[in-house]
């Protein structure tokens, strides 16, 4: 299921979204959506590794050697805090991987954007940290945030788990 | 040693994070340097295959503007085929010593714009007799030089990067300067060191220098959009408008020199010296 997810996802990312050109400013990155959507249990490590994994084949298609891979990484490395932070008390013995079904849409908006601002900050960070063009890199910063999220939380609803598979599960 | 383990146990996760974070940084830091940029086999196979895969779907979109560039280029060349027989004798060889440049058609199959740093990525490789530093140019005007070269697929630095820099010369002048892309936008890119005597009208043509071993001379760069004159006095400016337009490129030649090795060649003697 993470595989198939992994693979869709990198070919939707390289092949379709790496190719909107609006301006130049807006590069979306949905690929972010199979870290997010990793198993809560998870061990950490093979949080990391998955992270960094999904971030350096990323790089392989567009060229940047790390810049990715050390975004998606960090990102992965949030992750726990993060979770923790969006539900507050909110308990998730039951629940397996991260879900419409199971969590409401506010929980996921939240979720989503925390994951997002970090990776989009770091990865923008790393480019401007090599290119030394910082203002075109955090007017990219902010308007491709926005469109990110908006795209995330967009597939999320649309790739919704049925309910009845959910008990069959 | 047994403490050290159960440290390492105890953080694993962090250690583990920032392990991983330091090869990203060590990666990112090293393909800053021009040519190893592509260190990074941005053109490996694998990744060349699945762009093509994408292409192949994408191809049929532009099958109409691809069929009439190529009619337009073929009508091109028959005027200057038939310049070419009409004022030469008869005995003229096309394929005579004359010819030191041999063009190797291409398609793109992946090609970026709006990065700091763009490459592209073509259907050609050593197997074709692709190699490093051979230019690329299309139909309208140069595109690139080719960066790196696998078995099937080249990796191409386009002129749209930070690092790219082309002797150039004003065709109504003859004066020279150096071409690099300093705006953001993909149709233009920026002359520098131009001494403040030369006047420049917009519209004048750019063309590649005579002193280039990758880029033939005399090919079509762009045109010149406006002077700019510098402010303290020195070296202007001149924001030019490329003949090639990127965002629609598919087709590319690369160009290569048959007296590539004898000219190396020529030059590594006189660095020995």
């Amino acid at each position: 299921m993470h595989i198939v997810r992994f693979v869709v996802l990198v070919l939707f990312q390289v092949l379709v979204l790496n190719h909107i050109r609006l301006g130049g400013y807006v590069h979306p990155y949905v690929y972010l959506i199979f870290v997010m959507l990793l198993p809560i249990n998870m061990p950490k490590w093979g949080l990391l590794l998955s992270g960094f994994g999904i971030g350096i084949v990323i790089d392989l298609f567009l060229g940047t050697p790390g810049l990715h891979a050390g975004a998606t990484t960090l990102m992965a490395f949030c992750r726990p805090g993060i979770i923790k932070l969006v539900s507050g008390t909110q308990k998730f013995e039951s629940i397996q991987y991260p879900n419409l079904n199971q969590l409401s849409g506010r929980w996921f908006l939240r979720y989503t954007l925390c994951m997002v601002v970090v990776h989009h900050f770091f990865l923008f960070f790393l480019e401007s940290f090599s290119f030394k063009l910082i203002g075109q890199i955090l007017l990219r910063f902010i308007i491709s945030t926005p469109i990110s999220i908006f795209l995330i939380m967009m597939i999320l609803y649309l790739f919704k788990p049925e309910r009845s598979k959910e008990k069959n599960l | 040693m047994y403490n050290l383990i159960r440290f390492i146990q105890k953080h694993h996760f962090v250690i583990l994070f920032i392990l991983l974070e330091v090869i990203c940084i060590v990666l990112l830091s090293r393909s800053q340097n021009y040519h190893k940029q592509v260190v990074f086999n941005t053109t490996n196979d694998a990744v060349g295959k699945v762009y093509e895969w994408g292409n192949d779907i994408g191809d049929y979109f532009h099958l109409k503007r691809t069929n009439q560039q190529l009619a337009e280029e073929n009508a091109m060349l028959r005027q200057q085929l038939s310049v070419v027989t009409d004022t030469t004798t008869s005995t003229y060889d096309i394929q005579g010593r004359d010819t030191i440049y041999e063009y190797i058609p291409a398609r793109i199959v992946n090609n970026s714009i709006t990065n700091v740093n763009n490459y592209m990525i073509i259907d050609k490789g050593r197997v074709d007799g692709i190699e490093e530093d051979m230019c690329v140019i299309s139909t309208d005007g140069i595109v690139g030089v080719v960066a790196d070269v696998s078995t099937h697929y080249a990796t191409i630095i386009s002129l749209l990067h930070t690092s790219s820099a082309i002797g150039v010369r004003f065709l109504n002048n003859q004066e020279l300067g150096t071409l690099k892309w300093g705006t953001n936008n993909y149709r233009y890119g920026m002359v520098e060191d131009i001494p403040t005597h030369i006047v420049l009208q917009p519209g004048d043509t750019v063309v590649t220098g005579p002193y280039s071993l990758i880029f033939p001379e005399d090919l079509m760069v762009g045109t010149v959009e406006e002077l700019l004159q510098s402010p303290t006095g020195d070296l202007n400016h001149a924001r030019i408008k490329f003949a090639t337009n990127f965002a629609t490129l598919r087709q590319v030649y690369v160009v290569r020199n048959l007296y590539k090795n004898e000219l190396d060649e020529l030059k590594s003697n006189f660095k020995e010296e």
